[in-house]
């Protein structure tokens, strides 16, 4: 990442969440990030962390190495990288939206609700390791 | 996330307060589990003090209305605000939901 970020190691699981959270609110908070926009970026990041534990690693245990960086434009880059086996979540079917309460499939949300909150996600294996790299609007309009 | 019964009438009230994630949403799920096994048809949750909600908190309300549903009840909804309301109107989860603005209106409809 470019330029220089600040990174940090957890593991993952969900007992990372609110450490995940504390520490890339740091970045947002330095790039002038309102408080009301703290929760969509809370779970921009839960949902990435809960989808790597189960799928990168389960049953085996790592961590996740998070890094942030200004990304200019009011924007802030995140990467969060895993040691697991190969997994893209960006490769999962959309959740069909239009079924009614009886046959609503149960999960698949996590993904859509994070490409509905950044501007823009990559995925990429480098090496052994999964890298999601995300782009988080800090003004809350993703898209522009 | 602190989840408070109030047993009415003709439902349960539930007032959840917080925030409910991959941590935690289990427990708003065991505490519906227990007022469905118990024979209570309609649940109302009461979201105006919860904060956050992920999608493990939204499987949760899904499962639980699911279940509901297939009992002819309803899990209920109301006081739903900020990013709450706003996951919620992006899955388009909330058409399948009643969902009402107080837990006075949405008592009323029962």
């Amino acid at each position: 990442m470019d330029p220089p970020a600040n990174r940090l190691i957890l593991p993952a699981s969900a007992g990372s969440i609110s450490a995940l959270s504390e520490f890339v609110r740091g970045g947002a908070v330095a790039a002038g990030i309102a408080e009301s926009e703290f929760a969509k970026l809370d779970l921009i990041l839960e949902e990435i962390l809960v989808n790597v534990a189960r799928y990168a690693y389960t049953p085996e245990a790592g961590a996740v190495e998070v890094a942030y960086a200004q990304a200019g434009g009011r924007k802030l880059q995140v990467e969060i990288a895993d040691f697991g086996r190969v997994f893209n979540p960006l490769e999962a079917d959309p959740p069909d939206l239009s079924r009614g309460l009886a046959d609503r499939p149960i999960g698949g949300l996590g993904v859509f609700l994070v490409r509905s909150m950044v501007d823009s996600i990559t995925y990429r294996r480098d090496g052994d390791r999964n890298i999601l790299s995300f782009i988080f609007p800090i003004d809350g309009a993703p898209g522009v | 996330m602190n989840i408070e019964p109030t047993e009415l009438e003709k439902a349960v009230l539930l007032k959840v307060t917080g925030r409910m994630d991959a941590e935690n949403a289990h427990e708003f799920e065991q505490a519906c589990d227990r007022w469905i096994t118990n024979g209570t048809k309609h649940l109302i949750a009461d979201l105006d003090g919860l904060q956050y909600v992920s999608s493990m908190g939204l499987r949760s309300f899904l499962s639980v209305a699911q279940k509901l549903q297939s009992a002819s009840g309803s899990l209920i909804l109301c006081g739903l605000h900020g990013l709450p309301r706003q996951v919620f109107e992006m899955t388009r989860l909330i058409g399948l939901f009643p969902v009402f603005e107080t837990s006075q209106q949405a008592i009323a409809t029962l």
